[in-house]
């Protein structure tokens, strides 16, 4: 898989984050790397079939989850990832591939489907996904650093 | 606006910014034998009213001002997730069909409404389904033979099933394996074993001890990914409706590491087999969407 071809990813992200109350996403940086990725803190796991497969990931560590969920929560205080705070994140994983589907079959790639979410909370942990290269993106938004990871054949 | 009282089957509420539209969609609504137990406008009083009158079923607007018809769903839906919201709308296009299969809409109607097709998507809506419930009750059953079939095809040996009920939060016992499934009723596998386990395992299928951790991953992701596909096909040919698909598997292992599948009931078990417990977690959600 080309680095080109996760624009439809990143179109997502960028056009959904803004409707769950973010301002400013901001792309920080684009790279290739192994199929073993480290859990920084969370990882939302999303398995994708259709004419590509594989999972796209998005991780972050538990201190950006938590102020991930509370500002999907209009700014409600979110001491712990609890079960709500788990659901925000989440919910914000599956809207992100669903749109992710809705912007490949726009650029040609068509019928691409995506199971829901599963949570892995614990950092340090590795990650091994089916593929070999993973393309990493970086994003920053509004100040909070979170990874959308990559691996589709 | 507010809680209105009436008899009968379904429990209603409207959310229209028009006066012409509510009145029109809840005399349809009450002609088809429903209750409008409620009427919201906007974005500002839709939570109140919704909490307040608990109806079974909402009908939404898509262009209202300030938060449109799939703002006021994504909303309700994250205060409720167990919300049933259908669209009823002069708008029905691809892009807008989509946008409303985002946000969790289960049913679609234009205007204007007529009583028929409006009760023909309410009623699928609130109809029990019963290939779901197959699904959710009995699911978990085909990945267990699945799973006490392949250890005994691959391993020569037998595994059984504890009653011991695992925990609501569970930590993994080393490596996780996660799972996609794709179909009628998208959901997720996950299988849970120690590195121990693996390694023993391993040991077993390789005729060898695995070389390095790398190896003993793969192998499990490799026996789950077999587990899944086997369940998977089971539950199809029980139904080829489920139209069930696996997605490549996913590792985690190294630290402990918390298993969490947000919005799905999911059903779970622990495995006992000679190389070590294995647990199995299983769990489906609608992804159907009714239109008209």
């Amino acid at each position: 898989m080309d680095v080109n071809s996760v624009n439809p990813i990143l179109s997502a992200f960028a056009s959904v984050l803004p409707q769950i109350g973010f301002e400013k996403v901001e792309k920080k940086s684009v790279a290739m790397q192994g199929a073993v990725i480290e859990n920084i803190g969370v990882m939302i796991n999303i398995g994708m079939m259709g004419p590509l497969k594989g999972v796209i990931l998005i991780g972050m560590d538990i201190d950006s989850a938590k102020r991930f969920a509370s500002k999907m929560m209009m700014g409600m205080a979110v001491p712990e990832l609890d079960n709500l705070a788990q659901s925000a994140v989440s919910e914000m994983g599956n809207m992100v591939c669903a749109n992710a589907c809705i912007q490949f079959s726009e650029s040609g790639v068509i019928g691409l489907d995506i199971s829901p979410p599963t949570l892995l909370i614990g950092a340090g942990g590795m990650v091994k996904v089916s593929v070999p290269k993973v393309i990493v993106v970086k994003f920053l938004v509004d100040e909070i650093a979170v990874n959308v990871y990559v691996g589709l054949y | 606006m507010g809680e209105i009282g009436n008899m009968s089957a379904f429990r209603v509420m409207v959310v229209d910014d028009s006066p012409f539209s509510r009145t029109i969609l809840a005399d349809a609504l009450q002609e088809g034998g429903c209750e409008v137990v409620g009427e919201a406008d906007s974005l500002e009083s839709l939570i109140e009213i919704y909490t307040n009158c608990k109806p079974d079923l909402v009908t939404m607007d898509i262009a209202m001002p300030d938060a449109d018809g799939f703002e006021c769903s994504k909303v309700l839906r994250f205060h409720d997730p167990a919300a049933k919201i259908i669209l009823v709308s002069s708008m029905k296009d691809d892009e807008t069909e989509a946008e409303a299969r985002r946000v969790g809409v289960m049913g679609y109607v234009q205007k204007p409404v007529d009583v028929e097709t409006l009760m023909r998507v309410i009623n699928a809506v609130m109809s029990p389904d019963s290939l779901f419930a197959k699904l959710k009750n009995g699911g978990i059953d085909c990945f267990k033979e699945a799973l006490a079939q392949n250890i005994t095809r691959m391993t020569k040996t037998t595994a059984t099933f504890s009653d011991k009920e695992p925990p609501a939060t569970y930590i993994s016992q080393g490596i996780t394996v996660v799972i996609g499934i794709i179909g009628k009723y998208p959901g997720s596998v996950i299988l849970d074993l120690s590195m121990e386990t693996a390694e023993k395992m391993a040991h077993v299928l390789l005729r060898r001890a695995g070389k390095n951790r790398e190896e003993v991953v793969s192998m499990a992701a490799e026996f789950a990914n077999v587990v899944a596909g086997v369940a998977c096909s089971m539950l199809n040919k029980k139904d080829k409706a489920f139209g069930l698909r696996v997605a490549p598997p996913s590792v985690f292992y190294g630290k402990a590491t918390e298993v969490i599948s947000p919005n799905i009931q999911v059903q779970h078990v622990y495995a006992d087999t000679d190389f070590g417990q294995i647990y199995l977690h299983v769990g489906f959600k609608k992804g159907s969407i009714l239109w008209m």
